[in-house]
């Protein structure tokens, strides 16, 4: 038999505590009827559904109840930030380099794991009514694709698209490849780490600099908008002034200069450490299915699900358990107070 | 148009809940940018906010029903009552039972047991008596069990209803008198269906109100209350407040709604000061 008086408890208890905190309600009262317990916890959800409280968890003999409503973890977030308004592809994972900070361990040696023309063309379909504003394409390199022409044409018959590049294949058949992409609705992202070439050489190998600026000069030149991102170990983020300073003179606008920092993902022996615990993610396909973001499409904790379509089902799943992991996060600073 | 003030008005308000910091510290908030700003100290009972206010300790106080009356007796009829919220000009007490016990009025309770709230609570104790009493029923016909959890807070808690609802479930009690907040936030999602009934609801009373004396000016007074009115449910920002102390829209006050308590309080000998 149901418990009324746990909701005369509960009411007491949570006009104890400031909106927002949480109290665990102990739902057993006396009785190892199973039954009887869930019933009880019934009773405590259809409550909270009503009265505008939140049962964030519920356990075999507890329920964890907020008092108010959750906050709105997405309703928090910058709208370029909330999960699935960006997506990530990773059309490939080989690569002509061997970055030694690749975050998903590229290099020519790489399988290459390519997501295919048809799953592409998928998804760009399906991105926008599910609420995709911008599609992303990466790798690997993905003008070592003989159809790269042909992904970037169908996502950009849908959406604004980025594709990521390395800029040192603009030659032969990819470079008229390249010239057959939609300069209106594609900006090109080509990977430069310093205004000299020791740095970038040095990660990235002998002469990929001068031929990544090459690169951008050519994309440049050939009518593309041009993106420049630059991989820093963290420390060397905020010393960026006379890089930014030699972009400037290649013609990259201050909005196109991107600067991110040497993730501990893949390759890299050292870097920023990103969970799903502390990173916002960006919904990201690969070939072997649906990951956290793009950073770490090769760490098997951060990988979602397997099936990719529909897309959207696939972004609502991303989305849930971001909220979850918001949630526990809260939920550990009420029980942690810093002061 | 009243001129940009430097020196906030004080307004007194009880502690009866830890929401309380955050509602008032989302009032100075708002009205600082009014031409009305406004600063807020908390007491630990109504019988210190009043004196508090006759006093000039603080120029508007935020008053349960029982507060305002008290004050209204005590400044013989000077003070005002601004504005309430729209929940407080339709208030209830409301009499329930275990269901299914076939109680149908107020005459049911003759000969049982009563369990009532705080003996400062209007809405749990001192009207439930009164209509008790107008309906021909004396203290002498019931067996009053008085659930004293939290006076001084004249009810607001709903701690000492929570308790008389217990009583009833506990089968100590045969009914009880809440205020009809309590009963809504119990029966939300029909949760009690089956467990708990009314059988008799008030007729609606006036609650909560902001009081002051003459000595608050009415320009600053009519002043502030344009501002308070223009408090909107829609604004994300003000609903947060508006939402916490239980309203969607401030109103003015219902004086004819003060009359049962005012009859009450004379009849049933309650002190000025609790």
């Amino acid at each position: 038999m149901v418990n009324h008086g746990l909701v005369l408890d509960l009411i007491d208890r949570l006009g104890r505590i400031p909106a927002g905190s949480t109290v665990t309600l102990d739902v057993m009262s006396g009785t190892a009827d199973a039954g009887e317990i869930a019933d009880n916890i019934d009773m405590i959800a259809t409550w909270c559904r009503a009265s505008g409280n939140a049962l964030v968890e519920s356990r075999h003999d507890a329920v964890v109840v907020r008092h108010g409503r959750s906050p709105d973890t997405l309703a928090g977030l910058h709208p370029d930030q909330v999960p699935g308004t960006r997506l990530w592809m990773y059309t490939n994972f080989d690569c002509n380099l061997h970055c030694d900070y690749c975050c998903v361990s590229s290099s020519p040696q790489a399988d290459r794991r390519a997501l295919g023309a048809d799953r592409v063309a998928r998804l760009a379909e399906e991105a926008e009514p599910a609420g995709v504003r911008q599609l992303i394409l990466t790798g690997g390199e993905p003008f070592l694709l003989p159809d790269i022409d042909e992904l970037v044409a169908s996502c950009t018959a849908h959406l604004p698209t980025t594709l990521l590049t390395n800029g040192m294949l603009f030659r032969g058949a990819r470079l008229e490849r390249l010239r057959r992409m939609d300069r209106e609705r594609l900006t090109l992202q080509i990977s430069l780490d310093s205004a000299t070439p020791e740095q970038h050489d040095a990660h990235r190998g002998p002469h990929s600099w001068e031929r990544a600026v090459a690169g951008i000069g050519l994309a440049l030149d050939e009518g593309f908008d041009v993106k420049v991102a630059a991989t820093l170990p963290a420390e060397q983020t905020h010393e960026v002034a006379p890089f930014k300073a030699f972009l400037g003179t290649l013609g990259i606008r201050p909005e196109n200069q991107v600067i991110r920092a040497v993730a501990h993902q893949g390759a890299a022996h050292d870097g920023i450490e990103l969970t799903v615990e502390s990173l916002i993610p960006e919904v990201t396909i690969t070939a072997d299915g649906v990951w956290w973001h793009p950073v770490s499409a090769t760490d098997a904790s951060q990988f979602v699900r397997r099936e990719i379509f529909p897309l959207a089902d696939a972004i609502a799943d991303v989305r849930r358990r971001f909220v979850r992991h918001r949630e526990a996060a809260d939920r550990a600073a009420d029980w942690f107070p810093c002061s | 148009m009243i001129p940009a003030s430097t020196v906030p008005r004080l307004i007194g308000s009880v502690a009866y809940s830890p929401n309380v910091v955050t509602v008032w510290e989302g009032m100075r908030a708002y009205f600082t940018g009014t031409d009305t700003p406004i600063d807020f100290v908390l007491f630990s009972n109504y019988g210190r906010l009043v004196d508090a206010l006759i006093g000039g300790t603080v120029d508007l106080a935020w008053n349960t029903n029982l507060a305002y009356v008290r004050t209204l007796l005590q400044t013989k009829g000077a003070c005002r009552a601004l504005a309430s919220r729209d929940t407080d000009v339709v208030f209830q007490s409301v009499f329930v039972s275990r269901a299914g016990t076939g109680f149908d009025g107020l005459e049911a309770v003759r000969g049982r047991r009563l369990a009532l709230g705080s003996r400062d609570s209007a809405q749990a104790a001192i009207l439930p008596l009164q209509y008790l009493h107008e309906a021909g029923i004396g203290d002498d016909d019931v067996t009053l069990m008085r659930i004293d959890s939290d006076v001084g807070k004249h009810g607001d808690t709903g701690r000492s209803e929570l308790d008389a609802l217990r009583a009833v479930l506990d089968d100590r009690a045969d009914a009880a008198a809440i205020g009809v907040n309590t009963w809504q936030a119990i029966t939300r999602g029909e949760i009690m269906t089956g467990a708990i009934e009314s059988f008799w609801m008030s007729p609606e009373y006036s609650h909560c109100t902001f009081t002051a004396l003459p000595a608050l000016s009415t320009e600053w007074a009519e002043a502030w209350l344009a501002d308070l009115f223009a408090m909107d449910w829609e604004n994300p920002d003000h609903r947060a407040i508006l939402e916490l102390e239980g309203l969607r829209r401030w109103v003015p006050p219902n004086l004819d709604g003060y009359g049962s308590l005012i009859a009450a309080v004379a009849e049933q000998g309650i002190p000025d000061r609790w």
